[in-house]
């Protein structure tokens, strides 16, 4: 019946679908090469060893002007990620394995909307809280400025969480419920069958909500920008400032012009391959999925 | 340790997680409404105008254009996201290479992080088309944006009307463009709905690819030119605290912070309500599913 | 004829989901080494009976037992009871086959694995054991490491039957465990449920009469009179006594109804 095609007569309404539907394509296209076209100049004249040094000065007025280098701002992205997955994921996880078989169905319900409230909560939001509540907390416990990795990496735990916890949660739901059954009907614990039947049965699904929590956490600006300090830096103490590829890009973009601009650009070009091999890592689990387990 | 001792550890953990969880969230929503809820209900603060270098502002223009942007953002991208579910949910094939197409890049889109959506806003709707940074610009962007989700939830809710009901059209000798207008799009309404009031509130709490998108000029109050620039309030709390010019800007940065909140949570919940409404007609459906 | 000694004793039984009265005051003996069938028209409670037997019901929010409910003549509802050590002697094979989406072998294994360590000698002999009693270790041999999701649904379903010998139960509960396959398969089981019986109690629902009358020993017919009513025990024998010289009624009727 769906094969059918459109029956004549709407030759129009198809036309109006056909170019709604390549919406999505040509912007996806256009994007690209705009922001490619915007961070050629930088390739092209600072060319990469540049680009991708250590140094980021971009100032005129400074000593060493003409340094583009976003090498500490790409350590700074996958530390902040890494941080905030090594929060995000276990507590997600755990948490959606709590609400589908550990929680009374009264107290999943309330913490299944809080977790969607959380979800929610606008990015300048978390960073404000971070910026009033985290910092000086981490401030006073350290010694330090409180502002750094750490500090952002918390916040991207945050904003993991909802992601992290929803996507595993449908993967766990999506199980038949003949799994938890016959391991039970065999005198497993709880614990046993959640360890060695469900996790494991459901375990692409949670690579992926690892995956798009991931992805997330890469592309967060705001409420990182807010805690992270901004320095110029690379940084590896968890108290150390500096910056990450959009929160150098949201910090500088204002001030910048030429190849300050472009080379931010080239910034957000690396955003860009970055976002688009995590939908390939994404696409390969779910094919392997589809394959049968 | 035996197996009966590891269930009960086990389930203590799970507990502790879920509890961290949950008051983690329940400490920020308590911590941002304890300092900012009083300001925030304050008619001088949402009904007044912000003031630069004394205190006592309020956000009214940018409340406005949040609200003014939400509004353009659907206009632009409501009608799109329908065309192009139509075409995934009714009429394209099985395996057909061109909705494969659509759907990969609306899932590259979905996944792209905003501040990249901003950049292409800047130089494709501000500089290329010429429009200069203002709020359709940041609306155009903002649609492309929200695009995928758009389109996921209206096929979503196009795809959950049971087949008889086009059959029964289709059999009274109905067009398939026709059921779709008459049959499709009236019973998938509650779910379409439900994802656009989703898409208020992500727009409403969006500011990272704004900034440089709309430059962050107030608006004055009433001006209903999309060619303008804006401040909308999400970018604005950002904005406010990074320059810090104001004397009280951690007033205005705790009362906007609430507001928004207040705001998104509010067409949240509006949203949830559609969505219950919506499967309250299926009603039957999805509790035999459960059972 | 001299009583048999009796595995379970069920006594005055009833089952509640949520208010709702699902089976009333069932009172029957389970006796050891013999298959006993429970019959019955659809929404009788047949299954929900055999799943108070491992008390699978406490998965069901909502469900409540009242009543005796005795294996080898302890109450397995009684609050010391170890509800993963009752299931371990009361193995459970489902309606439709459900192996675990794992390789044949580790799917045997699973039962022997969850109560400690085992080495890997241990484990290759129980797989093997258990294969061969459930007659499929010759067609399975040269796949262990094979997912098991794989196999025919047959094959499938006497993998389940082999991963509940695994643990060696006393008693094997089996829920229409041939309504999904088809009659070779069906064949087989029921072969194998007959040599199965030399050292293992045995319950099997089915909706099928003749199964009922070829497999078992004993028969329990249970009915509901009206929609919404429990169902009821109506009458319980020797399958033979039950399927010439039915004493009710209304087995009578189900009977030859299904027949004729």
């Amino acid at each position: 019946m769906r094969e059918r095609k459109a029956k004549k007569g709407d030759p129009l309404a198809r036309a109006v679908m056909l170019v709604c539907s390549s919406v999505c394509i040509l912007g996806i296209a256009l994007i690209f090469i705009f922001i490619i076209k915007e961070s050629l100049p930088a390739f092209r004249e600072l060319g990469p060893s540049n680009l991708f040094g250590a140094q980021w000065s971009p100032d005129v007025s400074e000593p060493a002007a003409g340094k583009y280098g976003m090498l500490a701002f790409i350590n700074g992205t996958l530390l902040t990620t890494l941080g905030g997955l090594l929060l995000g994921a276990p507590l997600g996880i755990s948490t959606a394995i709590f609400l589908d078989q550990v929680a009374p169905r009264r107290a999943a319900r309330v913490i299944h909307r809080g977790v969607e409230m959380l979800a929610g909560i606008p990015s300048v939001v978390i960073g404000w809280f971070g910026l009033t509540m985290l910092v000086p907390f981490l401030a006073r416990i350290s010694g330090t400025g409180g502002d750094g990795l750490l500090a952002a990496s918390i916040v991207l735990g945050i904003m993991t969480l909802p992601t992290i916890t929803f996507l595993s949660l449908e993967a766990l739901r999506s199980l038949p419920p003949e799994y938890k059954e016959a391991s039970l009907a065999m005198g497993a614990t709880r614990w046993q069958t959640i360890r060695r039947i469900l996790v494991p049965a459901a375990r692409r699904g949670i690579l992926v909500a690892v995956i798009l929590g991931m992805g997330r956490a890469i592309g967060e600006t705001m409420a990182v920008q807010m805690v992270i300090g901004n320095a110029r830096q690379a940084a590896w103490g968890p108290f150390q400032r500096t910056s990450t590829l959009p929160s150098r890009i949201i910090t500088d973009m204002g001030e910048s012009s030429g190849l300050f601009r472009s080379a931010l650009f080239a910034q957000g070009l690396v955003l860009l391959v970055l976002a688009m091999l995590l939908i390939l890592a994404i696409r390969l689990v779910n094919r392997e999925r589809g394959r049968g387990r | 340790m035996s197996p009966k001792t590891a269930d009960r550890v086990a389930s203590a953990v799970f507990w502790a997680m879920g509890g961290i969880t949950a008051s983690a969230l329940l400490f920020i929503v308590v911590q941002i409404f304890w300092r900012g809820l009083a300001t925030a209900l304050s008619p001088s603060f949402f009904l007044g105008k912000p003031r630069a270098f004394e205190e006592g502002g309020g956000v009214l223009p940018m409340l406005v254009s949040s609200v003014y942007l939400a509004a353009w953002t659907l206009i632009i991208a409501v009608p799109v996201s329908l065309g192009a579910a139509i075409y995934l949910a009714e009429f394209a094939r099985k395996g057909s290479r061109a909705a494969g197409a659509v759907r990969f890049c609306a899932d590259s889109l979905a996944s792209l992080p905003s501040i990249v959506f901003g950049l292409f806003g800047m130089t494709f709707f501000a500089a290329y088309l010429g429009w200069g940074t203002c709020l359709l610009a940041g609306a155009c962007t903002l649609a492309l944006l929200n695009l995928p989700v758009l389109m996921r939830s209206a096929e979503e809710s196009m795809r959950a009307v049971p087949a008889a009901y086009r059959e029964a059209s289709l059999g009274l000798g109905a067009g398939r463009w026709t059921t779709v207008r008459q049959v499709v799009i009236p019973s998938a309404m509650p779910g379409i709905l439900a994802g656009t009031v989703l898409t208020v509130g992500r727009v409403l709490g969006e500011s990272a690819s704004l900034i440089y998108v709309m430059m962050l000029v107030t608006r004055k109050v009433p001006s209903f030119s999309p060619f303008s620039n804006a401040a909308p309030l999400a970018s604005n709390i950002w904005y406010t605290q990074t320059e810090a010019i104001i004397p009280d800007y951690r007033r205005v940065v705790d009362g906007g912070a609430a507001l928004l909140l207040l705001l998104v949570l509010a067409v949240n919940l509006a949203a949830r309500a559609l969505g219950k409404a919506y499967s309250k007609r299926k009603g039957v459906k999805t509790a035999d599913a459960r059972a | 004829m001299p009583e048999l000694e009796h595995k379970m004793r069920i006594e005055g039984l009833c089952l509640y989901y949520n208010g709702f009265k699902a089976l009333e005051d069932i009172s029957m003996k389970v006796y050891c080494r013999r298959i006993t069938a429970l019959i019955g028209p659809s929404g009788c409670g047949k299954s929900s009976l055999l799943r108070c037997l491992n008390r699978m019901n406490d998965l069901v929010e909502g469900a409540r037992v009242e009543g005796v409910l005795e294996l080898d003549g302890e109450d397995i509802h009684s609050a010391c009871r170890d509800l993963t050590a009752l299931r371990r002697r009361v193995g459970m094979v489902f309606q439709k086959p459900n192996p675990f989406p794992m390789s044949v072998f580790d799917n045997v294994a699973y039962g022997p694995r969850l109560t400690g360590r085992k080495s890997r000698g241990e484990l290759e002999e129980i797989v093997e054991r258990s294969l061969r009693r459930a007659a499929l270790w010759d067609e399975v041999k040269d796949k262990l490491r094979q997912s098991a999701l794989a196999l025919s649904g047959g094959q499938q379903q006497r993998l389940c039957i082999a991963r509940v010998l695994a643990v060696q139960p006393e008693v094997i509960l089996l829920d229409e465990p041939c309504s999904a396959l088809d009659p070779i398969s069906t064949q087989r089981i029921e072969d194998l449920l007959a040599e199965l019986k030399s050292s293992y109690t045995i319950v099997i629902v089915t909706h099928n009469m003749q199964q009922a009358a070829r497999v078992s020993d004993y028969t329990a017919f249970l009915t509901i009179e009206n929609q919404g009513e429990p169902g009821r025990l109506i009458e319980y024998g020797e399958t033979e006594d039950i399927f010439t010289r039915p004493r009710d009624q209304r087995t009578e009727n189900y009977i030859t109804g299904r027949f004729g």
